[in-house]
Protein backbone atom coordinates (compact mmCIF):
# COMPACT_ATOMS: atom_id res chain seq x y z
CA UNK A 1 0.00 0.00 0.00
CA UNK A 2 1.88 3.03 -0.76
CA UNK A 3 1.66 6.26 1.08
CA UNK A 4 -1.48 7.78 0.44
CA UNK A 5 -3.69 4.58 0.82
CA UNK A 6 -1.86 3.85 3.97
CA UNK A 7 -3.19 7.52 5.50
CA UNK A 8 -6.78 6.45 4.46
CA UNK A 9 -7.10 3.57 6.74
CA UNK A 10 -5.03 5.05 9.00
CA UNK A 11 -7.56 8.06 9.10
CA UNK A 12 -5.42 10.68 9.21
CA UNK A 13 -4.44 13.76 6.43
CA UNK A 14 -2.43 12.94 3.76
CA UNK A 15 0.96 15.12 3.71
CA UNK A 16 3.15 13.18 1.28
CA UNK A 17 1.90 15.12 -1.74
CA UNK A 18 0.50 18.58 -3.24
CA UNK A 19 -3.00 17.61 -4.38
CA UNK A 20 -4.69 20.01 -6.31
CA UNK A 21 -8.42 19.47 -7.34
CA UNK A 22 -8.18 20.39 -11.26
CA UNK A 23 -12.54 20.23 -11.34
CA UNK A 24 -14.08 22.10 -8.83
CA UNK A 25 -17.28 24.26 -8.16
CA UNK A 26 -18.80 25.81 -5.20
CA UNK A 27 -22.38 26.53 -3.71
CA UNK A 28 -25.76 25.69 -4.05
CA UNK A 29 -27.42 23.90 -7.00
CA UNK A 30 -30.70 23.53 -7.83
CA UNK A 31 -31.43 20.33 -8.94
CA UNK A 32 -30.12 18.44 -6.04
CA UNK A 33 -29.61 18.78 -2.20
CA UNK A 34 -26.00 20.08 -1.41
CA UNK A 35 -25.63 19.55 2.60
CA UNK A 36 -22.82 22.58 3.18
CA UNK A 37 -21.62 23.50 -0.50
CA UNK A 38 -19.56 26.60 0.62
CA UNK A 39 -15.90 27.04 0.69
CA UNK A 40 -15.57 27.13 4.33
CA UNK A 41 -17.18 23.10 4.36
CA UNK A 42 -14.83 22.98 1.02
CA UNK A 43 -12.01 24.10 2.82
CA UNK A 44 -12.57 22.00 5.91
CA UNK A 45 -13.02 18.95 3.70
CA UNK A 46 -9.87 19.35 1.40
CA UNK A 47 -7.99 19.61 5.27
CA UNK A 48 -9.64 16.32 6.38
CA UNK A 49 -8.10 14.55 3.22
CA UNK A 50 -4.75 16.66 2.73
CA UNK A 51 -6.02 18.46 -0.32
CA UNK A 52 -3.73 21.63 -0.66
CA UNK A 53 -5.65 23.62 -3.44
CA UNK A 54 -8.61 23.63 -5.83
CA UNK A 55 -9.41 25.23 -8.91
CA UNK A 56 -13.48 25.91 -9.33
CA UNK A 57 -16.12 27.67 -11.00
CA UNK A 58 -19.13 28.29 -9.00
CA UNK A 59 -22.58 26.88 -9.60
CA UNK A 60 -24.15 30.27 -9.66
CA UNK A 61 -21.72 30.73 -12.93
CA UNK A 62 -22.02 27.37 -14.94
CA UNK A 63 -25.86 27.21 -14.12
CA UNK A 64 -27.71 30.72 -14.05
CA UNK A 65 -25.59 33.69 -14.73
CA UNK A 66 -21.93 33.96 -15.58
CA UNK A 67 -20.93 37.24 -14.91
CA UNK A 68 -22.59 37.09 -11.12
CA UNK A 69 -21.16 33.67 -10.96
CA UNK A 70 -17.72 35.26 -11.96
CA UNK A 71 -17.66 37.79 -9.92
CA UNK A 72 -18.43 35.30 -6.59
CA UNK A 73 -15.45 33.22 -8.24
CA UNK A 74 -13.49 35.87 -7.62
CA UNK A 75 -15.00 36.69 -3.97
CA UNK A 76 -14.35 33.32 -2.94
CA UNK A 77 -10.92 33.20 -4.32
CA UNK A 78 -9.98 36.60 -2.90
CA UNK A 79 -10.63 35.12 0.82
CA UNK A 80 -8.97 32.01 0.61
CA UNK A 81 -5.86 32.90 -2.29
CA UNK A 82 -3.76 29.76 -0.84
CA UNK A 83 -6.69 27.40 -1.08
CA UNK A 84 -8.42 28.47 -4.30
CA UNK A 85 -8.01 29.56 -8.06
CA UNK A 86 -10.66 30.28 -10.51
CA UNK A 87 -12.32 29.04 -13.77
CA UNK A 88 -13.97 32.38 -16.00
CA UNK A 89 -17.06 30.78 -16.70
CA UNK A 90 -18.12 31.27 -20.29
CA UNK A 91 -21.49 30.59 -21.03
CA UNK A 92 -21.50 31.34 -24.64
CA UNK A 93 -25.29 32.70 -24.24
CA UNK A 94 -24.49 35.65 -21.82
CA UNK A 95 -21.59 37.75 -23.58
CA UNK A 96 -18.09 35.90 -23.66
CA UNK A 97 -16.42 38.71 -24.68
CA UNK A 98 -17.17 40.67 -22.03
CA UNK A 99 -16.61 37.72 -19.42
CA UNK A 100 -12.69 37.25 -20.71
CA UNK A 101 -12.32 41.28 -20.37
CA UNK A 102 -13.11 41.33 -17.37
CA UNK A 103 -11.59 39.12 -15.75
CA UNK A 104 -8.62 37.58 -18.28
CA UNK A 105 -5.85 39.38 -16.86
CA UNK A 106 -6.99 39.23 -12.98
CA UNK A 107 -4.74 36.61 -11.41
CA UNK A 108 -7.37 35.43 -9.08
CA UNK A 109 -8.50 33.23 -12.38
CA UNK A 110 -6.08 30.34 -14.08
CA UNK A 111 -8.05 29.18 -16.73
CA UNK A 112 -11.72 28.84 -18.29
CA UNK A 113 -14.71 26.62 -17.41
CA UNK A 114 -17.14 25.47 -20.62
CA UNK A 115 -20.56 23.45 -20.18
CA UNK A 116 -21.81 22.81 -23.60
CA UNK A 117 -24.22 20.42 -22.08
CA UNK A 118 -25.60 22.97 -19.30
CA UNK A 119 -25.67 25.83 -21.77
CA UNK A 120 -26.78 23.82 -24.47
CA UNK A 121 -24.78 25.11 -27.23
CA UNK A 122 -22.07 22.64 -28.81
CA UNK A 123 -18.70 22.46 -27.82
CA UNK A 124 -17.93 23.62 -31.45
CA UNK A 125 -19.70 26.39 -31.73
CA UNK A 126 -18.75 29.93 -33.06
CA UNK A 127 -19.56 31.32 -29.58
CA UNK A 128 -16.77 30.03 -28.25
CA UNK A 129 -14.55 31.57 -30.63
CA UNK A 130 -13.35 34.03 -28.17
CA UNK A 131 -11.89 31.33 -26.12
CA UNK A 132 -10.20 29.55 -28.06
CA UNK A 133 -8.21 32.76 -29.19
CA UNK A 134 -7.47 33.76 -26.19
CA UNK A 135 -6.43 30.18 -25.26
CA UNK A 136 -4.03 29.75 -27.96
CA UNK A 137 -2.76 33.07 -27.55
CA UNK A 138 -1.91 32.69 -23.88
CA UNK A 139 -1.83 28.92 -22.74
CA UNK A 140 -5.03 29.46 -20.19
CA UNK A 141 -6.16 25.97 -19.91
CA UNK A 142 -9.69 25.36 -20.76
CA UNK A 143 -11.60 22.88 -18.81
CA UNK A 144 -14.94 21.81 -20.54
CA UNK A 145 -17.63 19.37 -19.65
CA UNK A 146 -17.46 16.37 -21.98
CA UNK A 147 -20.28 13.35 -21.85
CA UNK A 148 -20.21 10.91 -24.55
CA UNK A 149 -23.30 11.22 -26.91
CA UNK A 150 -23.93 14.01 -25.65
CA UNK A 151 -25.17 16.77 -28.54
CA UNK A 152 -23.36 19.60 -27.10
CA UNK A 153 -19.90 17.89 -26.31
CA UNK A 154 -19.33 14.64 -27.37
CA UNK A 155 -15.54 13.22 -28.27
CA UNK A 156 -15.93 13.88 -31.79
CA UNK A 157 -16.63 17.47 -30.50
CA UNK A 158 -13.51 17.50 -28.41
CA UNK A 159 -11.32 16.02 -31.35
CA UNK A 160 -12.29 18.63 -34.00
CA UNK A 161 -12.07 21.61 -31.57
CA UNK A 162 -8.56 20.46 -30.41
CA UNK A 163 -7.51 20.19 -34.18
CA UNK A 164 -8.34 23.43 -34.87
CA UNK A 165 -6.94 24.75 -32.02
CA UNK A 166 -3.59 22.93 -31.84
CA UNK A 167 -2.07 25.85 -29.42
CA UNK A 168 -5.19 25.52 -27.14
CA UNK A 169 -4.95 23.32 -23.46
CA UNK A 170 -7.97 21.50 -22.98
CA UNK A 171 -8.88 20.15 -20.04
CA UNK A 172 -11.15 16.70 -21.56
CA UNK A 173 -13.75 17.23 -18.09
CA UNK A 174 -14.65 13.88 -16.98
CA UNK A 175 -13.09 12.26 -19.96
CA UNK A 176 -16.41 11.85 -21.98
CA UNK A 177 -17.90 9.95 -18.26
CA UNK A 178 -18.93 6.67 -19.78
CA UNK A 179 -16.62 3.64 -20.55
CA UNK A 180 -17.35 4.46 -23.86
CA UNK A 181 -16.67 7.88 -23.28
CA UNK A 182 -13.37 7.10 -21.26
CA UNK A 183 -12.34 5.10 -24.40
CA UNK A 184 -12.89 7.79 -26.85
CA UNK A 185 -11.15 10.31 -25.05
CA UNK A 186 -7.51 8.58 -24.52
CA UNK A 187 -7.87 8.02 -28.29
CA UNK A 188 -8.95 12.00 -28.68
CA UNK A 189 -5.75 12.47 -26.14
CA UNK A 190 -3.34 10.36 -28.12
CA UNK A 191 -4.20 12.22 -31.53
CA UNK A 192 -4.68 15.56 -29.66
CA UNK A 193 -1.25 16.51 -28.22
CA UNK A 194 -3.06 19.60 -26.62
CA UNK A 195 -5.96 17.31 -24.61
CA UNK A 196 -5.32 16.60 -21.03
CA UNK A 197 -7.90 14.09 -19.56
CA UNK A 198 -9.71 15.15 -16.29
CA UNK A 199 -10.44 12.26 -14.40
CA UNK A 200 -13.94 12.94 -12.33
CA UNK A 201 -17.27 11.24 -13.03
CA UNK A 202 -19.44 8.70 -11.97
CA UNK A 203 -17.88 5.90 -13.97
CA UNK A 204 -14.43 6.25 -13.71
CA UNK A 205 -12.16 3.82 -12.11
CA UNK A 206 -8.33 3.27 -10.47
CA UNK A 207 -8.09 1.06 -13.29
CA UNK A 208 -8.98 3.37 -16.06
CA UNK A 209 -6.63 6.18 -14.67
CA UNK A 210 -3.59 3.74 -15.00
CA UNK A 211 -4.58 3.39 -18.56
CA UNK A 212 -5.08 6.94 -18.98
CA UNK A 213 -1.54 7.37 -17.68
CA UNK A 214 0.14 4.22 -19.92
CA UNK A 215 -1.58 5.72 -22.86
CA UNK A 216 -1.18 9.54 -23.06
CA UNK A 217 1.83 9.78 -19.74
CA UNK A 218 0.84 11.23 -16.45
CA UNK A 219 1.80 14.80 -17.63
CA UNK A 220 -1.78 14.58 -20.06
CA UNK A 221 -3.99 13.24 -16.38
CA UNK A 222 -4.91 15.35 -14.05
CA UNK A 223 -7.12 14.88 -10.45
CA UNK A 224 -10.09 16.36 -10.39
CA UNK A 225 -13.47 16.12 -8.01
CA UNK A 226 -16.17 17.47 -9.09
CA UNK A 227 -16.91 18.71 -5.58
CA UNK A 228 -18.86 20.21 -4.21
CA UNK A 229 -21.26 18.87 -7.18
CA UNK A 230 -19.79 15.30 -5.84
CA UNK A 231 -18.18 14.21 -2.87
CA UNK A 232 -14.40 14.89 -3.48
CA UNK A 233 -13.35 11.75 -1.99
CA UNK A 234 -14.99 9.33 -4.71
CA UNK A 235 -12.33 10.72 -7.16
CA UNK A 236 -9.84 10.88 -4.64
CA UNK A 237 -10.05 7.58 -3.98
CA UNK A 238 -10.03 5.89 -7.09
CA UNK A 239 -6.22 7.85 -7.89
CA UNK A 240 -4.96 6.84 -4.61
CA UNK A 241 -5.10 3.24 -4.98
CA UNK A 242 -4.75 2.91 -8.50
CA UNK A 243 -1.92 0.92 -9.92
CA UNK A 244 0.79 4.42 -10.21
CA UNK A 245 4.40 4.45 -9.29
CA UNK A 246 4.69 7.40 -6.87
CA UNK A 247 5.84 9.47 -9.06
CA UNK A 248 3.09 8.90 -11.86
CA UNK A 249 0.25 9.50 -8.96
CA UNK A 250 2.32 12.85 -7.67
CA UNK A 251 2.02 14.07 -10.79
CA UNK A 252 -1.83 13.28 -11.78
CA UNK A 253 -2.56 14.27 -7.88
CA UNK A 254 -0.96 17.74 -8.59
CA UNK A 255 2.25 18.14 -10.48
CA UNK A 256 0.54 18.45 -13.72
CA UNK A 257 -2.20 20.87 -12.63
CA UNK A 258 0.45 22.89 -10.94
CA UNK A 259 2.33 23.53 -14.23
CA UNK A 260 -0.62 24.11 -16.21
CA UNK A 261 -1.70 26.60 -14.78
CA UNK A 262 1.37 28.63 -14.64
CA UNK A 263 1.06 30.37 -18.01
CA UNK A 264 0.47 33.71 -17.06
CA UNK B 1 -6.72 8.46 14.30
CA UNK B 2 -7.82 5.19 15.04
CA UNK B 3 -6.64 2.83 17.14
CA UNK B 4 -7.39 -0.24 15.43
CA UNK B 5 -8.08 -0.60 11.84
CA UNK B 6 -11.76 -0.69 10.90
CA UNK B 7 -13.12 -4.46 9.86
CA UNK B 8 -14.57 -3.46 6.29
CA UNK B 9 -17.10 -6.02 4.53
CA UNK B 10 -18.66 -5.22 1.73
CA UNK B 11 -22.03 -5.99 1.15
CA UNK B 12 -22.28 -4.79 -2.54
CA UNK B 13 -20.00 -7.37 -4.42
CA UNK B 14 -20.36 -9.17 -7.48
CA UNK B 15 -18.70 -11.87 -9.45
CA UNK B 16 -18.82 -12.53 -13.49
CA UNK B 17 -18.08 -10.43 -16.40
CA UNK B 18 -20.08 -7.32 -17.15
CA UNK B 19 -21.16 -7.05 -20.54
CA UNK B 20 -20.89 -2.62 -20.90
CA UNK B 21 -18.18 -2.72 -18.94
CA UNK B 22 -14.44 -4.30 -18.78
CA UNK B 23 -14.24 -5.42 -15.43
CA UNK B 24 -11.75 -8.23 -15.89
CA UNK B 25 -12.63 -11.92 -16.05
CA UNK B 26 -14.92 -11.47 -12.79
CA UNK B 27 -13.45 -14.49 -11.09
CA UNK B 28 -13.04 -15.34 -7.26
CA UNK B 29 -9.31 -14.90 -7.52
CA UNK B 30 -9.94 -11.68 -9.22
CA UNK B 31 -12.33 -10.44 -6.74
CA UNK B 32 -10.25 -11.45 -3.70
CA UNK B 33 -7.06 -9.36 -5.39
CA UNK B 34 -9.21 -6.41 -5.21
CA UNK B 35 -10.60 -6.82 -1.63
CA UNK B 36 -7.03 -6.69 -0.78
CA UNK B 37 -5.63 -3.96 -2.85
CA UNK B 38 -8.08 -1.72 -1.14
CA UNK B 39 -7.82 -3.62 2.60
CA UNK B 40 -11.86 -5.30 2.79
CA UNK B 41 -12.02 -8.10 4.89
CA UNK B 42 -15.02 -9.99 3.34
CA UNK B 43 -17.82 -9.80 0.71
CA UNK B 44 -21.15 -10.45 0.39
CA UNK B 45 -21.65 -10.98 -3.77
CA UNK B 46 -23.68 -12.14 -5.95
CA UNK B 47 -23.51 -13.30 -9.60
CA UNK B 48 -23.62 -11.55 -13.06
CA UNK B 49 -25.23 -14.44 -14.09
CA UNK B 50 -28.11 -14.35 -11.80
CA UNK B 51 -28.35 -11.11 -12.70
CA UNK B 52 -28.25 -10.82 -16.16
CA UNK B 53 -28.64 -13.56 -17.62
CA UNK B 54 -30.51 -16.69 -15.15
CA UNK B 55 -31.38 -16.37 -11.71
CA UNK B 56 -31.82 -19.52 -10.95
CA UNK B 57 -28.53 -20.67 -12.79
CA UNK B 58 -26.54 -17.72 -11.18
CA UNK B 59 -27.70 -18.64 -7.60
CA UNK B 60 -27.12 -22.23 -7.62
CA UNK B 61 -23.48 -21.32 -9.38
CA UNK B 62 -22.94 -18.63 -6.86
CA UNK B 63 -23.05 -21.37 -3.94
CA UNK B 64 -20.15 -23.22 -6.04
CA UNK B 65 -18.14 -20.73 -6.28
CA UNK B 66 -18.09 -19.09 -2.95
CA UNK B 67 -18.22 -22.87 -1.59
CA UNK B 68 -14.28 -23.05 -0.45
CA UNK B 69 -13.75 -19.16 0.09
CA UNK B 70 -14.52 -18.18 4.11
CA UNK B 71 -14.01 -14.35 2.60
CA UNK B 72 -17.20 -14.65 0.43
CA UNK B 73 -21.05 -14.99 1.61
CA UNK B 74 -23.56 -15.85 -1.24
CA UNK B 75 -26.15 -13.25 -1.97
CA UNK B 76 -28.76 -14.95 -4.21
CA UNK B 77 -31.18 -12.85 -6.72
CA UNK B 78 -35.26 -13.01 -6.30
CA UNK B 79 -37.85 -13.24 -8.87
CA UNK B 80 -41.89 -13.42 -7.82
CA UNK B 81 -42.79 -17.14 -8.05
CA UNK B 82 -45.71 -16.85 -10.68
CA UNK B 83 -43.44 -18.27 -13.35
CA UNK B 84 -42.18 -21.35 -10.60
CA UNK B 85 -38.45 -20.20 -11.59
CA UNK B 86 -36.87 -20.16 -8.21
CA UNK B 87 -39.39 -22.34 -6.05
CA UNK B 88 -41.71 -21.45 -3.42
CA UNK B 89 -39.66 -22.07 -0.56
CA UNK B 90 -37.02 -19.61 -2.01
CA UNK B 91 -36.34 -17.92 1.04
CA UNK B 92 -36.42 -21.25 3.34
CA UNK B 93 -33.71 -22.16 0.70
CA UNK B 94 -31.90 -19.60 0.61
CA UNK B 95 -30.91 -19.30 4.52
CA UNK B 96 -30.31 -23.54 4.18
CA UNK B 97 -27.89 -23.03 1.98
CA UNK B 98 -25.99 -19.87 4.05
CA UNK B 99 -27.16 -16.96 1.82
CA UNK B 100 -26.73 -13.72 3.90
CA UNK B 101 -28.58 -11.70 1.55
CA UNK B 102 -31.03 -11.24 -1.44
CA UNK B 103 -31.20 -9.04 -4.10
CA UNK B 104 -33.82 -7.72 -6.15
CA UNK B 105 -33.41 -6.44 -10.04
CA UNK B 106 -37.50 -5.33 -10.80
CA UNK B 107 -36.55 -3.24 -13.69
CA UNK B 108 -34.23 -5.64 -15.61
CA UNK B 109 -36.19 -8.41 -14.72
CA UNK B 110 -39.66 -7.32 -15.16
CA UNK B 111 -41.87 -6.79 -11.98
CA UNK B 112 -43.63 -4.70 -9.95
CA UNK B 113 -41.79 -5.13 -6.47
CA UNK B 114 -44.63 -3.74 -4.85
CA UNK B 115 -47.26 -5.88 -6.18
CA UNK B 116 -48.61 -8.69 -5.49
CA UNK B 117 -46.31 -11.67 -6.44
CA UNK B 118 -43.32 -9.89 -5.11
CA UNK B 119 -44.92 -9.56 -1.68
CA UNK B 120 -45.18 -13.24 -1.16
CA UNK B 121 -41.51 -13.43 -1.45
CA UNK B 122 -40.59 -10.12 0.65
CA UNK B 123 -42.62 -11.30 3.10
CA UNK B 124 -40.81 -14.70 3.23
CA UNK B 125 -37.47 -12.84 3.37
CA UNK B 126 -38.64 -10.88 6.37
CA UNK B 127 -39.42 -13.55 8.25
CA UNK B 128 -36.23 -15.65 7.56
CA UNK B 129 -34.73 -12.32 8.34
CA UNK B 130 -32.12 -12.11 5.07
CA UNK B 131 -32.14 -8.32 4.22
CA UNK B 132 -32.90 -7.13 0.91
CA UNK B 133 -30.99 -5.36 -1.54
CA UNK B 134 -31.81 -2.77 -4.21
CA UNK B 135 -30.24 -0.81 -6.63
CA UNK B 136 -31.93 3.19 -6.36
CA UNK B 137 -32.06 2.81 -10.59
CA UNK B 138 -33.95 -0.16 -10.26
CA UNK B 139 -37.20 0.93 -8.48
CA UNK B 140 -38.74 4.76 -7.48
CA UNK B 141 -38.47 5.99 -4.16
CA UNK B 142 -42.71 5.89 -3.45
CA UNK B 143 -42.21 1.45 -4.44
CA UNK B 144 -39.69 1.47 -2.27
CA UNK B 145 -41.22 3.01 1.00
CA UNK B 146 -44.69 1.01 -0.49
CA UNK B 147 -42.65 -2.02 -0.07
CA UNK B 148 -41.40 -1.14 3.32
CA UNK B 149 -44.57 -0.35 4.86
CA UNK B 150 -46.22 -3.36 4.10
CA UNK B 151 -43.03 -5.03 5.00
CA UNK B 152 -41.83 -3.71 8.27
CA UNK B 153 -39.85 -6.10 9.41
CA UNK B 154 -37.85 -6.63 6.07
CA UNK B 155 -34.51 -4.74 5.92
CA UNK B 156 -34.10 -2.84 2.67
CA UNK B 157 -30.57 -1.35 1.57
CA UNK B 158 -30.57 0.70 -0.82
CA UNK B 159 -27.73 1.07 -3.19
CA UNK B 160 -26.29 3.29 -5.93
CA UNK B 161 -28.39 6.27 -4.76
CA UNK B 162 -25.79 8.75 -6.58
CA UNK B 163 -25.51 11.93 -5.80
CA UNK B 164 -28.87 13.55 -6.84
CA UNK B 165 -31.37 12.05 -4.26
CA UNK B 166 -31.21 13.21 -1.25
CA UNK B 167 -34.02 15.04 -1.43
CA UNK B 168 -36.21 11.32 -1.85
CA UNK B 169 -33.87 9.70 0.42
CA UNK B 170 -34.59 11.74 3.40
CA UNK B 171 -38.33 11.79 4.15
CA UNK B 172 -38.58 7.51 3.12
CA UNK B 173 -35.87 7.06 5.67
CA UNK B 174 -37.68 9.42 8.01
CA UNK B 175 -40.80 7.80 7.54
CA UNK B 176 -39.67 3.97 7.49
CA UNK B 177 -36.54 3.19 9.63
CA UNK B 178 -36.47 -0.69 8.10
CA UNK B 179 -34.99 1.68 4.78
CA UNK B 180 -31.38 1.66 5.24
CA UNK B 181 -28.48 2.75 2.45
CA UNK B 182 -25.56 1.40 1.12
CA UNK B 183 -22.78 3.40 0.45
CA UNK B 184 -21.75 2.15 -3.20
CA UNK B 185 -21.82 5.26 -5.06
CA UNK B 186 -23.42 6.85 -2.51
CA UNK B 187 -21.64 10.18 -3.52
CA UNK B 188 -23.14 13.25 -2.34
CA UNK B 189 -20.77 15.92 -0.88
CA UNK B 190 -20.81 15.59 2.94
CA UNK B 191 -23.86 13.53 2.66
CA UNK B 192 -22.74 10.42 4.53
CA UNK B 193 -21.58 12.43 7.24
CA UNK B 194 -25.58 14.05 6.82
CA UNK B 195 -27.16 11.02 6.67
CA UNK B 196 -25.44 9.68 10.13
CA UNK B 197 -26.28 12.82 11.78
CA UNK B 198 -29.45 12.45 10.90
CA UNK B 199 -30.26 8.87 10.89
CA UNK B 200 -27.23 7.09 12.47
CA UNK B 201 -24.53 5.05 11.44
CA UNK B 202 -27.08 1.50 11.98
CA UNK B 203 -28.86 3.19 9.07
CA UNK B 204 -25.88 3.22 6.74
CA UNK B 205 -24.35 -0.44 5.07
CA UNK B 206 -20.74 -0.28 3.49
CA UNK B 207 -20.62 -1.83 0.06
CA UNK B 208 -18.69 -0.77 -3.20
CA UNK B 209 -20.35 -1.70 -5.71
CA UNK B 210 -17.48 -3.56 -7.15
CA UNK B 211 -16.14 -4.75 -9.66
CA UNK B 212 -18.87 -1.88 -12.13
CA UNK B 213 -17.41 0.58 -9.53
CA UNK B 214 -14.02 0.78 -8.10
CA UNK B 215 -14.07 -0.29 -4.42
CA UNK B 216 -11.76 2.30 -3.37
CA UNK B 217 -14.43 4.89 -3.35
CA UNK B 218 -16.33 3.49 -1.13
CA UNK B 219 -12.99 2.40 1.01
CA UNK B 220 -12.12 6.64 0.88
CA UNK B 221 -15.20 8.21 1.46
CA UNK B 222 -15.98 5.99 4.52
CA UNK B 223 -12.29 6.09 6.58
CA UNK B 224 -11.62 9.92 5.06
CA UNK B 225 -15.29 10.79 6.38
CA UNK B 226 -15.46 12.82 9.45
CA UNK B 227 -17.19 10.14 11.26
CA UNK B 228 -16.13 8.99 14.56
CA UNK B 229 -14.46 5.69 14.63
CA UNK B 230 -17.04 4.20 16.48
CA UNK B 231 -19.54 5.33 13.37
CA UNK B 232 -17.10 4.10 10.86
CA UNK B 233 -16.98 0.22 12.19
CA UNK B 234 -20.97 0.11 12.84
CA UNK B 235 -21.11 1.28 9.09
CA UNK B 236 -18.00 -1.25 7.96
CA UNK B 237 -19.56 -4.36 9.33
CA UNK B 238 -21.84 -3.91 6.43
CA UNK B 239 -24.61 -6.35 6.49
CA UNK B 240 -22.73 -9.53 7.63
Amino acid sequence: MNDLARAVWERRSQQATRIVDAHAHAGPYSVFFIPEPDPGPMIRVMDRCGVSHAVFSSHLAIQLDAAAGNAATAAIVAEAPDRFTGYITVNPWQDPLAELGKWGDDPRFGGIKLHPDLHEYPLNGSRYAPVWELAELTGCPVLTHTFAGSPYNDMPMLDEVAERHPGATILAGHSGVTPLGIDQAIEVAERRPGVILEVCGSHNSGADIARMVRRVGADRVVYGSDFPFIDLRMSLGRVLFADLTDNERAAVLGGTISGLLEWR
Amino acid sequence: MAEARPILIDADAMLGRHPRRDVGGGTVDELLAALDRVGIAEAVVGNMTAWLHDPHRGNAQLLDLVKDQPRLHPCWVMLPDSCGELGADFAEEAVAKGVRAVRAFPRDHGYHLAGADAAVVLHALARVRLPLLVDAPQVDWPTMETIARAHPALRIVVGAAGYRMLRQIAGAMERNVNVHLGTADLSSHCGLEWLVARFGAGRIVFGTGQPYRDPAEAVTRLLWSELGDADVATIGRGIV
